[in-house]
């Protein structure tokens, strides 16, 4: 664990001290390793962070159990910050390395994480796919609309003419929406968050690492340092708006006339229980004994 | 027409084709043939050639080798032609030697055209024996389905292999089906050899006597790619992902009926990106994962089989060459994917690479490719090709026999006081493994350069360290793998043969023929090939007036090496020609130079 915090340098106030004794026996701390995250200050992927360390706490999923799968990117070194066993894989490869991770060892728990660019650009054609096999994982996607690794060039998911390292004279093409995509794949559990409001963000994945299922949790976040005029704190806190209460998630055709309208909505847009890949596998290992 | 006394094939080997039109049964016809020879004891190797497309016009042979001898090769030059269809056994009979013998339908259905019926295209020397196939198939099953039945019919008879071994192996190949097709096919068989007997003067040499050699009920015979999906099973294999490409794709299906039973999984995945990726992630679980692919697939794995040298993850990745590149020649073999097996990555990718010469050891070293991948942690290439995947052997095989190419065991870690490393510097390079679900083990593995504990690090030392790490533990294999088969008279040879994997069958019948014609020749035969075996090669190579590398690609891929290896030109005996290198090039090449 860390370094004793009340030891830090100077004095600090009891409020401070209040705080962090109060983070130390939430049992958050079990779920992160001794390395400290290279993101920026202010980074979103704080918040996403913390949301899912409460959801995998609440959960008391066993640390010797948890497989944290992930691409390349800056969401992609979520791996060496959590207390669990980790793989950074390859750009765009994190879905198929953690299937085989989940099909080959069932009883973990396969947490995927990767950015807009590793999941939507390098790695778009695995998403489907995963899918439609329903393997059981929990996949967040960090959306910040951006690549931000490599120094602010277009992603898949940046809006049409925003200016970036790579398009000094405005983005050409179209964005692609992860929920709208998600969706018409027919992800079983299909859901949205902000990692500017982590509480908000929490027990949609708790949510989501419960479902059976692929999972796929679409999490926007503000790349601070390479993205000033897109998703940024200032301009999301005015445009976020939950899911309806009366939402339907077994409606799909409702879901997607959520994703589709001009509100950025957050929630759980869609869930259905089906067959997972392991279930089938035991289906057709039954069948090849008979 | 007259037999030729001084050429004529001798009994205890003979090359039978049976060519038709796609749809024709001629490969059918093959099975049976080579599984009767099996039966009665003797050995077959099988090597067909059918159209990329599935129906239509594409000719389809069915090329069988029956021999007293273990077949090292199918031979270039048939002795007999079955022919099932008039035009396309007439572009065959160029493959038939100059005495060879030619059984065709006497009763066509359609008149042909005098330049369209196979009897009148044989050459002076050659005999044909003209059958009603047709209307003998019809007497038996009503239909011209079962004219190559009948002829195995006549080919029982003609060549004195024992009838009721035909009779058995067409049981057991329409085993899954009715009594009546079982029947009416036996009786196909039967009209064919009686109309053979009343009717045939047998002008030919060929006779293996109607000797039974001995029963062997329980032969199989098999394709190198059954073999390799066998050794996986008895590996232990539970994950298998792959997408499905020529020549690999028997491996999955072979898989598919099979795995589920012993609770392994298989996986068709969207490409072949996600297969390796599947297979490094459940490698990664600790579990034993394997694809299989050709060519193409594999430029698209090189990405993943990297990250696994990396991370030091196992996986089995067994490519099944064909002509290149890109696309290249689908269902043609070649030996052109040995650079990329070994070489192909970004930076410099230490892993093993093993290349079996035979249907028996495409079992016992994917077997063995599954322990290399665990004990060194790390990817394990085999190298197959399409001759190796596709031609069928009998075979007899066993794990026991497959540890003649060594045990290679598991390193895993125990919890201590200190925290885990996951990549330990040792002597050999391995360091103690652990996967998910272990406790207090707990780590994170990348692709990134690391320390000892997986974390990133880009230092110089830390770099050089891990390079180095990554180098010994195949430096530690090479020490632990047995040493390449060798085979020739001891002391100084005129002519030393390098060659692997398909290859060596060839290699191995040069070397007796040039040994019959008075020659000091020999050969050195490396199943591993990466880690490079360079004191061997040098050994041998310090044996031979002449060193030459023969293999089925057109630069000489392997002879680079081993050029590197002796510091010494050696004579490349390489050719790229959609067919396996044959016998006679690499005899002729060291017949040439040294006069």
């Amino acid at each position: 664990m860390a370094q004793d915090p009340t030891t830090l340098g100077g004095t600090l106030n009891a409020e401070i001290v209040a705080d962090i004794s109060a983070v130390q026996q939430s049992g958050l701390l079990d779920y992160r390793s001794e390395e400290l995250p290279t993101w920026c200050p202010g980074c979103g992927y704080y918040g996403i962070t913390q949301a899912l360390m409460q959801a995998l706490a609440d959960l008391h999923i066993e640390n010797r159990n948890l497989a944290v799968v992930s691409g390349i990117g800056c969401a992609g070194r979520m791996p060496f910050f959590v207390n669990g066993y980790g793989f950074h894989a390859i750009h765009g490869r994190a879905l198929p390395v953690a299937q085989g991770v989940k099909i080959a060892k069932p009883e973990l728990t396969v947490l995927v994480v990767g950015g807009d660019g590793d999941g939507l650009g390098i790695g778009g054609g695995h998403l489907p796919h995963a899918v439609r096999r329903n393997v059981d994982l929990t996949y967040v996607l960090f959306d910040n609309g951006i690549y931000g690794l490599t120094k602010g060039q277009s992603s898949p998911t940046t809006p049409t003419g925003q200016v970036t390292g790579s398009h000094p004279y405005g983005n050409p093409d179209r964005p692609l929406d992860a929920v709208t995509l998600g969706l018409a794949y027919r992800a079983s559990f299909m859901a949205r968050g902000y990692a500017g409001k982590p509480h908000e963000l929490y027990p949609i994945m708790k949510q989501a690492l419960e479902h059976r299922g692929f999972s796929f949790v679409v999490a926007i976040t503000p790349c601070v340092t390479f993205d000033k005029v897109n998703i940024t704190y200032d301009r999301l806190r005015e445009s976020w708006v939950p899911i309806p209460d009366d939402h339907d998630t077994s409606d799909l055709g409702a879901a997607m006339r959520l994703a589709l309208s001009d509100k950025l909505y957050y929630g759980v847009f869609f869930r259905e229980d089906r067959p997972t890949f392991n279930d089938n596998v035991e289906d057709t290992s039954g069948k090849a004994r008979e | 027409m007259a037999v030729s006394e001084t050429t004529g094939p001798a009994s205890s080997d003979v090359v039978i084709k049976i060519c038709g039109a796609a749809g024709d049964g001629s490969i059918a016809a093959g099975q049976i043939l080579n599984l009767a020879a099996a039966g009665m004891g003797y050995h077959v190797m099988n090597f067909d050639s059918f159209p990329a497309e599935i129906r239509g016009f594409g000719k389809s042979v069915a090329h069988s080798r029956i021999s007293v001898e273990r077949v090292l090769t199918p031979g270039t030059m048939g002795d007999c032609l079955v022919a099932l269809d008039d035009p396309h056994s007439i572009t065959e009979l160029a493959s038939l030697r100059g005495n060879g013998i030619v059984i065709y339908d006497s009763r066509p259905a359609d008149y042909h055209e005098e330049d369209q019926a196979v009897a009148g295209w044989l050459q002076p020397g050659m005999i044909g024996y003209g059958v009603p196939l047709r209307d003998l198939s019809a007497e038996a099953t009503k239909g011209a389905k079962s004219r190559n039945i009948v002829a195995l019919g006549v080919v029982s008879w003609l060549f004195g292999l024992d009838a009721d071994g035909f009779r058995w192996a067409i049981g057991k190949r329409f085993g899954g089906k009715s009594e009546t097709v079982r029947e009416t096919n036996i009786a196909a068989f039967n009209l064919g050899w009686e109309c053979a007997a009343r009717e045939l003067d047998k002008a030919d040499p060929i006779d293996f006597g109607n000797v039974a050699l001995a029963r062997v009920e329980n032969v199989s015979i098999v394709s190198g790619n059954e073999a390799a999906a066998q050794g996986c099973i008895d590996a232990g294999l539970r994950l298998y992902a792959g997408y499905p490409i020529t020549p690999a794709t028997k491996i999955m299906e072979v898989l598919g009926r099979k795995l589920p039973a012993t609770g392994g999984v298989v996986v068709q995945t969207e490409d072949e990106i996600s297969a390796i990726g599947h297979v490094v992630g459940g490698g990664f679980a600790g579990k034993r994962c394997a694809t299989a692919t050709s060519g193409p697939g594999l430029c698209l794995m090189v990405e993943c089989i990297n990250l696994g040298v990396m991370a030091e993850v196992p996986a089995v990745i067994i490519d099944c060459q064909r002509g290149g590149p890109s696309t290249g020649l689908p269902t043609k073999t070649e030996q052109s994917d040995l650079n990329i097996a070994i070489f192909g990555a970004s930076g410099e990718s230490p892993r093993p690479v093993l290349a079996p010469t035979n249907v028996e050891e495409c079992y016992a070293l994917v077997l063995k490719a599954f322990e290399v991948a665990e004990a060194f942690q790390t990817p394990v290439i085999v190298l197959f090709d399409f001759f190796l995947s596709s031609r069928m052997e009998d075979v007899v095989w066993s794990r026991e026999a497959a540890d003649r190419f060594g045990v290679y065991e598991d390193f895993l870690a125990t919890p201590t006081p200190e925290p885990y490393a996951r990549y330990a510097i040792t002597e050999t390079g391995v360091s103690p493994r652990a996967y998910p679900g272990m406790p207090e083990l707990v780590h994170p593995i990348t692709g990134l350069e690391h320390d000892e504990h997986g974390l990133p690090n880009y230092s110089g030392p830390v770099h050089t360290r891990m390079q180095r790490k990554r180098q010994r533990k195949l430096e530690t294999l090479l020490a632990r793998w047995p040493a390449p088969e060798v085979v020739g008279p001891e002391g100084d040879l005129e002519v030393g043969i390098v060659s692997w994997g398909s290859t060596v069958g060839a290699a191995k019948n040069a070397i007796k023929r040039l040994s019959e014609s008075g020659m000091r020749a020999g050969g050195i035969f490396p199943r591993l090939m990466w880690p490079l075996a360079g004191d061997a090669l040098r050994e041998f190579s310090a044996r031979c007036g002449m060193l030459l590398v023969a293999e089925t690609n057109s630069s000489g891929q392997y002879a680079a090496l081993v050029e590197q290896a002796t510091h010494r030109d050696v004579l490349r005996v390489c050719e790229a020609a959609a067919m396996p290198l044959p016998t006679a090039a690499i005899e002729a090449a060291a017949l040439k130079v040294h006069g």
